[in-house]
């Protein structure tokens, strides 16, 4: 009969499954796909989408730490998909910048001139 | 895996793109804002060496895959590029007094042939990856050619709209990627296809799904179709043009690829997802296109119903149809490139409002009978380029022996039915009403003129090249 200390030593020793990962990833990314939906805040739409490209990370760096041969090769596409996440919003703030000059709002619904 | 002297002849046509995307941005820096011709003429000559490189490749016959497997170059993915290149060939042209008129001349060429750039990857990506990071290529420049017209409130509020939409749907479709990578435990197609040729598991069934959703965002596929329209309103008429059809024809290629490829064990699942999509997508086009004033607007919600249109033929790979279905996508490609394109820019001719093009006939009749053309070609009336690409689709359709895609097919006549009435519009509006005095004309634009008559040309006599296309996707090496 173990103690309680060796208990939660080996819980802390053990490994956490691939399952883990994929969930909090998926919770993540529909966290992420809800609030980039309903906020209508430009802004905060694309720390959303942040959230969202962050949980596709978190799910590959899973796969590839537990996958027998992709290994390493995985990691690094997480470092381009980052790098892609950049530029995105790179563009995207300086298109919200264009529209708040001309428009003073940042306001999805707001800016909607064209219709039909 | 060493990259050999062969990777570098078959990547030629993308070195190119490359290479001219940064001697137009430096060229445009030492000829200084007034000559934006220099600007202009470069790009033109980068889109030329871009395609005839293509092109010749083609013509000699290279095949190979390099990197690994990542990344093939074969008959297939050589036709694409030319759609591709020779699209952005007519759209430089036609740009070149926009783009001047602007003041950054340089900017918008680099970022056509950056979009160039993207699409030639995409035609050949085999690696998961690796073609997220094409499509993005192609796509992020996009963003910025769509908000480029300063003059114009609404380009940047299409700009911002295709953004916001485009950048949700490209983290949906990576999630489907990085589900399929997990289970196929590969980024390769080839694993990929040994992965899903059994029974498909859960997760694989989601990634599925969730990278069909992103490729119908990107395609304008409905229910995802809905930025279409703005962003192709707000848009100058030449980044318009160039991305309903250049970015678009490649990431059909991919998907072709990535389907056909890649889940070949997957083939029932991935034919009903699309029939359905396809069908949903033609009416939502050609329905919501019945109602609108704006040509820009009209043409927009027309090349939705022309996604729907390229989509029955996907789903006519099975059974008895899977040649013809894939022969019928790089047809139709073609098709809708040289007419699409062409109805396009007449609008910077012309105007943007329908009533504009009263009485065109009597003003300027050679644009009123290259419209005229555009028009039938893509109603789909023989002998123009639509009707082709509509007749391959059907054919495969009927030989695919499936009762769904049947349905498409029924569909997909009823729909060019719906569609006459919005074509024949303009038709009518030009041949028959009377020119509407005191409207102010755009100014003339040689560039521009250029391209919609060659373009109008290419449409009418598409049938000359008929055969050689039919030989030529005959021997795609997709199948």
């Amino acid at each position: 009969m173990p103690g309680p200390i060796q208990t939660v030593a080996e819980t802390l020793n053990s490994q956490i499954p691939l399952e883990g990962f994929l969930i909090v990833a998926a919770v993540m990314f529909a966290i992420g796909a809800w609030g980039a939906v309903i906020r209508r805040n430009a802004v905060v739409v694309f720390m959303c989408v942040e959230i969202m490209i962050n949980a596709v990370n978190l799910t590959l760096v899973a796969f590839a730490d537990f996958l027998p041969d992709a290994g390493g090769i995985g990691a690094s596409y997480a470092a381009l998909i980052i790098a892609i996440a950049a530029a995105e919003v790179a563009v995207g703030l300086a298109i919200v910048l264009a529209i708040f000059r001309s428009r003073r709002t940042v306001n999805i619904d707001e800016v909607n001139s064209m219709r039909g | 895996m060493p990259v050999t002297g062969a990777a570098i002849i078959g990547l030629l046509p993308e070195i190119i793109a490359s290479v001219f995307m940064f001697v137009v941005l430096l060229g445009g820096v030492f000829a200084g804002e007034r000559n934006s011709g220099i600007v202009g003429g470069l790009a033109v000559l980068g889109t030329l060496a871009t395609f005839a490189s293509a092109a010749v490749l083609l013509a000699i016959g290279f095949e190979g895959t390099f990197f690994g497997e990542s990344y093939a170059v074969d008959n297939f993915a050589l036709f694409f590029k030319l759609i591709v290149s020779g699209t952005a060939f007519f759209t430089v042209i036609a740009a070149t007094r926009f783009a001047g008129s602007t003041g950054d001349a340089p900017e918008y060429m680099t970022l056509i042939l950056a979009v160039v750039l993207g699409a030639m990857l995409l035609a050949s990506m085999r690696d998961l990856f690796g073609l997220f990071l094409a499509l993005e290529l192609a796509t992020i420049p996009s963003y910025a050619l769509v908000a480029f017209d300063r003059s114009r409130r609404e380009s940047a509020e299409g700009g911002m709209k295709y953004l916001v939409t485009g950048v949700i749907a490209s983290s949906v479709l990576l999630y489907g990627l990085v589900l399929i990578y997990g289970v196929a435990g590969s980024a390769n197609l080839t694993q990929v296809a040994e992965a899903f040729s059994g029974e498909l598991t859960p997760v694989g069934l989601v990634g599925i799904g969730l990278m069909v959703s992103g490729f119908a965002f990107k395609l304008s596929a409905a229910p995802f179709h809905f930025w279409t329209p703005d962003a192709y309103q707000g848009a100058p008429t030449s980044a318009a043009a160039f991305l309903s059809v250049a970015p678009k024809a490649a990431t059909f290629a991919v998907l072709l690829r990535i389907l056909v490829e890649g889940l070949p064990g997957a083939t029932a699942t991935w034919t009903s997802i699309i029939a359905v999509i396809a069908i949903l997508t033609m009416f939502v086009g050609n329905l919501s296109a019945l109602r609108q004033r704006n040509v820009r607007r009209m043409l927009a919600f027309s090349s939705v119903a022309h996604s729907g249109y390229i989509l029955v033929a996907f789903a006519a790979i099975q059974g008895g149809g899977q040649e013809t279905g894939v022969q019928a996508i790089l047809i139709y490609s073609a098709a809708y490139a040289v007419m699409n394109l062409g109805a396009f820019f007449a609008i910077d001719l012309v105007g943007e409002d329908a009533k504009s093009f009263n009485g065109l006939f009597k003003t300027q009749p050679a644009l009123a009978l290259c419209m005229g053309a555009f028009m039938a070609a893509l109603v789909g009336i023989p002998p123009f380029s639509g009707f082709f690409g509509k007749a391959w689709v059907i054919l495969a359709g009927a030989q695919s022996g499936s009762v769904l895609v049947y349905a498409a097919v029924g569909a997909l006549v009823i729909n060019s039915v719906i569609s006459l009435p919005y074509y024949f519009g303009i038709v009518r509006n030009m041949f028959l009403e009377e020119p509407v005095s005191g409207g102010t004309a755009p100014k003339d634009d040689g560039g521009v003129r250029f391209s919609v008559y060659a373009l109008a040309i290419l449409t009418t006599i598409f049938i000359l090249f008929f055969g050689l296309l039919v030989t030529l996707t005959g021997a795609s090496g997709l199948l």
